[in-house]
Parts: structure tokens; C-alpha cells; sequence
């Protein structure tokens, strides 16, 4: 729970901030590393709840469709989830490749609700590049994210991630 | 009985992320399929109170911007010429920090000058926006406006600069709106040649260009050509909207593919003006 009440507003603000700041340049998704974060290392019905909720902000800040966002972020959770029993993501190379790998499926998630609604629209290329850069910045992130999670409950998550 | 009750609490507890996930997947399918062009449902209070959280956030950060940027530039120019004399660099850097922000406010005014007198020439009746935020990632192509019900904005009114058609409000707040770009895959625009006056749609394809639709492979339309608004929607008639710089057989035989490259860069402009006209039958 408290997870779920820091990373909400630490996402808001991150996308508040990257409107009104750096709308053109390309950086790494950081909603779906806390989501693919939340998946691997505290799922639990709350994460669920947190990727549908991110997804929602993440639609009403951007003007999309409502919806699109949260459906591939709470999909992506239950595939992280199914999948982190089967597959080891414990090496940053695993994360990063694990975080990268989520991002085109994200990119490709809503590009088929896109298609289904009926909008011609191109896959763009920059999806690619997104997935790289989140690939690259996901295990420092995901170290950030379990550093203010032991912060903010000492004790609780005491290697936790073991 | 009670194995049975036993059974399936345990299956609930065994399966509650699964579950809980699919439930909230297909709802959010459910959301995003039945609201194919509006984007918008329910949750206003919602959306108000992300807004209310959010705005002032971007308003402070978009003014800040220019400032920041410039002063950032100065105290790198600045380093390796006074290292020496903090007190001097100190002393520039407060000046030039000054200076930024009084050069940020005259090309603030010039700018609202001329969106002024944009507005002034118009024949209908606009309100003048500024943009608080930008949001371009994938296919959405969005900006926020810090204009909003209170101050007469509504769902569907246009939203043009003064070198020409910007896109349309597609959702309202207390305080701010939601503009989606001509750019944007959800956006159609009744256009016409400015040469041949041949009709068609002009829908973003949320790669950051425009495509006409519905243009017949017999309709006389050029590479270089002008497009402007038709006047049979939410635009008055002859706002530019972009110019033709792409044409291809299409994937039917009935229509061409034509691409339109919008005239309005949007990264260059800070105020917009929202058309609060409905009726443009007397332009």
C-alpha cells in the first residue's frame, strides 16, 4: 500500500513534468519500469490496481483514449507477473531487456486498440528507440524505486528482494 | 458444502492477481473500445482533481522554462571567462538572470501582441490561451490550455494561431482544457484546395503529418498546394491549414493518399486562440 501511495504521485508529477518540460525529447517510460517493477518484486492486488490507475493518469494527462493505457499496463502486470515465475529477471541485463521488451509490447498493445477503433495510423519507429532507452535506464531505476520503498517501511521489505 | 465454499476462497486467494488483473484489463478494454472518438467518460471529478494537482505544476514550469534556459546558457558562457571573480560572476549572473526574464517578458508581450491583433482582425469571437503543456508521445499529439469552462471554453471549439488552424478542444475542465493537434489521428477537419477548391478530410496520422481523405484519383490536387479550411465545420472558412508535399496512388482505386504538412509548428507557439463562435454560416 505504501508503494502504491508514493508511486502515484511520483508518476503524476514525472508526467507533469515531462509536458511542460521536455515534450519533444525522447525518454524512457518510467510508469511501465514502476509497473514492471511493482510486477516482479510486490505483486499483489494493489499493483494491479496501481498499473490501472497510472494507465488512467496517464490517459487523462496526454488526451487519449481513455482506457488504452490502462489496459496495457494491467495486462503487462499479469504478464510480468506469470512470467518472473518461469523467467529469472534478477540481473539488470534481464531487467533491462525485461523493461525493453514490455515497451514494444505496450507500443504494440495500443497500437491494436488503435487499429481496433478504427484509426489508420502508422507503428511509429520512435517506439523502438523508447524501448532502448527503458531497457537502459530500468535497473537504475527499478534500484531507485526499491531504495524509497525500504525508505519509506524499514523493516518491512528487509531483503525482500531475495 | 463448506469444501466447496472452502474451495473456491482458497482458488480466490490463490488466483487474486489474475483475477483482478483480467477484471480490470477488460474494463479497460471495455472503456477504450466504446469511446471511440470522444476519449472522454464519467470521471470528470477525477479529471478535475488531477488537473487541479497538475496545472499549476506546468503553468510554474512553462514560465520558468525560458528563464532557466537562458540563464543556464549565460553560466556556461560565463564559466570559463570570470573563474576567478565570484563576486562579479555573481553579480552578471543576477543581471543577466534580470535581463532574461525582462527579455522573456517583451517577447512575451510582442507575442501576445500579435496573437491580439490576430484576434482583432478575425471576424468571430475567440478567447485567447496559452499552453501549459505539450504531450506527443506515440500517436497522441495534445496540448493543454490554461482556459476552461469559467472562461466560456466548451467541448469541439476550434483552436487556431495566427499562422493557421491549430486543431480542436476535445476535453474541458474547470480551468483547463485539452486541444487535440490537427496532427492527431482522432482529429478531422472539413478542407479544401485553395487552387482547385476540391473537398476532403484532413486527419492527422500521429506521426506529426496531416492526410487528406475522401480526395478522388480524378480530383485535381497538387504537390505545393494550399489547404484551408472548408467552413462546413468547426472552422470558418480559409484558415490555412497546411500545405501538400505528398501524393501516391493510395491503397484503392477510388482514392489518392495525400499528405499535408501543417502550416502551424506548435513547439514555436505559446498562445493559441480558441474560436467561441458556433455558427460561421454568415462568413
Amino acid at each position: 500500500m505504501k508503494e502504491f501511495l508514493i508511486f502515484l504521485p511520483l508518476t503524476i508529477l514525472y508526467l507533469a513534468l515531462k509536458s511542460a518540460l521536455f515534450p519533444n525529447i525522447p525518454a524512457p517510460d518510467i510508469p511501465l519500469i514502476i509497473i514492471f517493477y511493482m510486477a516482479l518484486l510486490r505483486a499483489s492486488v494493489e499493483g494491479v490496481l496501481l498499473a490501472f490507475i497510472i494507465g488512467y493518469v496517464e490517459d487523462t494527462l496526454n488526451g487519449w483514449i481513455i482506457g488504452s493505457t490502462s489496459f496495457s499496463l494491467v495486462f503487462i502486470f499479469l504478464a510480468v507477473h506469470l512470467l518472473a515465475k518461469r523467467v529469472h529477471f534478477s540481473t539488470p541485463t534481464m531487467k533491462g531487456g525485461g523493461a525493453a521488451l514490455f515497451t514494444l509490447f505496450k507500443g504494440l498493445t495500443l497500437y491494436i486498440i488503435i487499429r481496433l477503433v478504427n484509426y489508420d495510423v502508422p507503428f511509429p519507429g520512435s517506439i523502438i528507440f523508447q524501448a532502448i532507452l527503458t531497457g537502459v535506464f530500468a535497473p537504475p531505476v527499478m534500484l531507485l524505486l526499491s531504495r524509497i520503498s525500504a525508505w519509506a517501511s524499514p523493516g518491512a521489505f528487509k531483503g525482500s528482494e531475495n | 458444502m463448506r469444501n466447496i465454499e472452502r474451495g473456491i476462497i482458497s482458488f480466490l486467494k490463490k488466483h487474486q492477481i489474475a483475477l483482478a488483473s483480467i477484471i480490470l484489463a477488460l474494463f479497460s478494454l471495455q472503456l477504450a473500445l466504446t469511446d471511440k472518438r470522444e476519449g472522454v467518460r464519467g470521471g470528470i471529478l477525477v479529471k478535475n482533481i488531477l488537473t487541479a494537482a497538475v496545472s499549476p505544476l506546468q503553468r510554474l514550469v512553462i514560465g520558468m522554462r525560458g528563464a532557466v534556459a537562458g540563464m543556464w546558457n549565460d553560466y556556461i558562457f560565463l564559466i570559463g571567462v570570470e573563474k576567478e571573480n565570484k563576486s562579479l560572476k555573481n553579480t552578471v549572473l543576477s543581471l543577466q538572470a534580470e535581463n532574461n526574464r525582462l527579455k522573456e517578458s517583451v517577447r512575451l508581450n510582442e507575442s501576445l501582441g500579435k496573437i491580439l491583433k490576430y484576434s482583432e482582425d478575425t471576424r468571430f469571437n475567440t478567447v485567447t490561451a496559452g499552453i501549459i503543456g505539450f504531450n506527443i508521445d506515440g500517436w497522441a499529439r495534445t496540448i493543454t490550455l490554461n482556459r476552461g469552462l469559467s472562461e466560456g471554453v466548451r467541448k469541439d471549439m476550434g483552436v487556431l494561431s495566427p499562422s493557421g488552424v491549430v486543431g480542436r478542444i476535445f476535453d474541458v475542465r474547470d480551468h483547463t482544457s485539452i486541444a487535440i493537434l490537427d496532427t492527431d489521428p482522432r482529429s478531422d477537419i472539413d478542407v479544401m484546395s485553395e487552387r482547385s477548391r476540391v473537398k476532403g478530410v484532413a486527419e492527422g496520422n500521429g506521426n506529426g503529418a496531416i492526410v487528406l481523405k475522401y480526395i478522388r484519383q480524378t480530383d485535381d490536387v497538387r504537390v505545393g498546394d494550399r489547404i484551408l479550411t472548408s467552413g462546413l465545420s468547426i472552422f470558418p472558412k480559409g484558415l490555412i491549414v497546411g500545405d501538400v508535399i505528398k501524393i501516391e496512388q493510395g491503397k484503392d482505386s477510388l482514392f489518392r493518399y495525400v499528405e499535408v504538412r501543417p502550416k502551424v509548428n506548435i513547439q514555436s507557439v505559446e498562445q493559441v486562440l480558441i474560436i467561441t463562435d458556433r455558427d460561421f454560416s454568415r462568413n
